[in-house]
């Protein structure tokens, strides 16, 4: 079948009501789109990459428009990969030029050992972006979306506190001083998920944790066992005991040795499992599809790169592997979708999800 | 004058403290070959660089990871840096030269590091510029050096797009230099459309691919 030929099939619920039913256990139409696309939306309505960091207002209106007009199905969120630099003290930069994505950390707040002792827990009213964040999330409440708030991960916190070098050469050298940073940012989480679920609705809060930096193309298993899956253990009980029901981690990159300290994190009922092209979505479901909804894994250099046939291929393989997860399946990039990608292979996307993805 | 007994024991412990990441062993037993008349050149090939080839082993094979990788390198530079000063100048030669840098737009520097740092390690002269690093400086760069290779390292969608702006300068100028390209991004197939003349996975394949590249094909890198 050649993408694009045929015509897709009408879906029969509203995106609200798919991901309500989704979260509640309740039958849906369709494997739902899961929108991890955010300089993507910047520039489909015409505005700098930057926008999508820097005001909440604009940044919301260009997913929601965006969304609208290729059939994602979550709700706009907020949030960046160098998060808690600027959180702990430290300076970011906003995308500009041709070739930014994100915002990047300028100064970290860490860059010896005098400065560990330094760092404080920050105020989650007015540190870094939160503000900003806040804002994001009342917009959320105000169009009724899922109230995500970004945490960032634990050690990529620590990662974006301490320049990531320094931090694997403490592991092996000065490890006290790196739980003393991963204590911190723990603290922060919780912190930082408190302020939310005071703010609304705890059971709305939807915490999004990323760990890119614990990729196993940096630190091992055993590293992920000692340094990540007890702060992980912490924060995550602790943010459920406030009532959050779901938690949303993107498992980022090559996990595959570290899935099973992943899969004994309590994520919510069901908790949301994201993850890259590296984690093949079968072990996915057996690792966490029991307790948890699974989300990914396209290829992202493929929706930028691949042809449309490729594409729509590829995302009707994974949805016919993914879509009877005990607990469903979301359809998402396994990372941001590139901002440069053609847009007809973002709505192959969509396509490939109505065309593939119905529940009878 | 040390039998060949004693060269062959303290290389090997020059090695072992390279593998086992000790940078102070290291040091010692770098001064040593200074101290007892070891040629040190043969120190650096037969006890470093022979030390980085098991590391690179190592973490080909998920033994070591970066923090590992890191810590052998920072023995690795501690012995280079006492056996240097005493090369003779006919026995400075390098295997190759090479360019390396992250792309404009990209901060991410630990990969294009560990491949500076293997490079380092297998005998070739790296001119590292850094991370964020303006398009025209790799030409200017390469022009400067007369480098055989030029590494060009991206990790995000969007700074992966400077590469073929610079592999399109670098053809225009330098038309017989080689470009190696890695970072998260990309495969061998985005590298031969960007017009690359390799691509590499990792750090040690990095330097494998730059062997090849320059017809050292007997050394596999190192």
């Amino acid at each position: 079948m050649e993408a694009g030929v045929t015509k897709s099939s009408e879906p029969r619920m509203m995106s609200r009501e798919r991901i309500t039913a989704l979260l509640q256990g309740k039958p849906i139409d369709r494997v739902p789109l899961f929108p991890f696309i955010l300089g993507f939306c910047a520039k489909n309505v015409g505005l700098p990459i930057s926008t999508i960091y820097s005001d909440p207002e604009k940044s919301f209106d260009a997913q929601r428009k965006t969304h609208e007009q290729y059939g994602f199905d979550w709700g706009p969120i907020y949030g960046y990969a160098s998060y808690g630099t600027w959180e702990f003290g430290g300076d970011v930069k906003m995308p500009e030029g041709d070739y930014e994505q994100a915002p990047s950390h300028s100064v970290n707040p860490v860059q010896s050992e005098n400065d560990v002792s330094k760092l404080q827990r920050p105020d989650v009213k007015k540190a870094g972006c939160l503000p900003k964040a806040m804002e994001f999330s009342q917009l959320q409440d105000k169009f009724n979306t899922p109230i995500t708030v970004q945490c960032g991960g634990i050690f990529t916190i620590a990662g974006n506190i301490c320049p990531v070098e320094l931090l694997c050469r403490w592991m092996l050298r000065k490890s006290e001083l790196v739980h003393q940073i991963l204590r911190l940012a723990t603290d922060h989480i919780v912190d930082v998920v408190h302020h939310w679920t005071r703010m609304f609705a705890p059971h709305r809060v939807i915490p999004q944790i990323w760990e890119p930096l614990t990729t196993n193309h940096i630190i091992s298993p055993r590293q992920f066992e000692t340094f990540v899956f007890p702060y992980l253990l912490e924060a995550s009980s602790k943010m459920l005991a406030m009532g959050v029901k779901h938690l949303l981690f993107h498992i980022c990159g090559e996990q595959n040795g570290n899935l099973p300290y992943w899969a004994q994190v309590p994520v919510g009922d069901p908790g949301l499992c994201s993850f890259g092209k590296e984690v093949e979505m079968t072990t996915a479901i057996e690792y966490f599809g029991e307790k948890n909804i699974i989300i990914g894994n396209i290829d992202p250099q493929l929706i930028q790169y691949g042809s449309p046939q490729k594409v729509y291929t590829v995302c009707r393989e994974t949805i016919e592997q993914a879509k009877h997860a005990p607990r469903g399946y979301m359809m998402c990039s396994g990372c941001e979708i590139p901002p440069n990608s053609p847009p007809y292979n973002v709505y192959l996307m969509g396509k490939a999800a109505n065309d593939a993805g119905r529940y009878e | 004058m040390a039998s060949e007994e004693r060269i062959e024991s303290v290389l090997g412990r020059i090695q072992d403290a390279v593998v086992q990441y000790d940078e102070e062993s290291c040091r010692q037993w770098c001064r040593t070959v200074v101290e007892e008349g070891i040629d040190p050149c043969m120190a650096i090939v037969g006890g470093l660089n022979a030390g980085m080839r098991i590391v690179g082993e190592f973490y080909q094979k998920n033994r070591y990871f970066v923090p590992e990788l890191l810590l052998c390198s920072d023995a690795l530079y501690a012995g280079l840096e006492i056996l240097k000063p005493h090369l003779r100048p006919d026995q400075v030669k390098v295997k190759g030269k090479i360019v390396i840098g992250t792309v404009e737009g990209d901060i991410h520097d630990i990969g294009k590091n560990l491949v500076k740092t293997m490079f380092e390690a297998a005998g070739w002269d790296v001119c590292d510029l850094g991370k964020d690093v303006k398009l025209e400086r790799f030409l200017e760069e390469q022009q400067r050096t007369g480098a055989d290779v030029v590494a060009l390292s991206a990790l995000m969608t969007t700074s992966m797009m400077a590469v073929p702006k610079v592999i399109g300068l670098l053809r225009n100028k330098a038309p017989r230099v080689k470009v190696l390209v890695g970072g998260a991004p990309f495969n061998e197939s985005i590298a031969q459309q960007y017009g690359a003349d390799g691509y590499a996975s990792d750090a040690v394949a990095a330097v494998q691919e730059g062997a090849k590249l320059i017809g050292d094909k007997r050394s596999l890198g190192f």
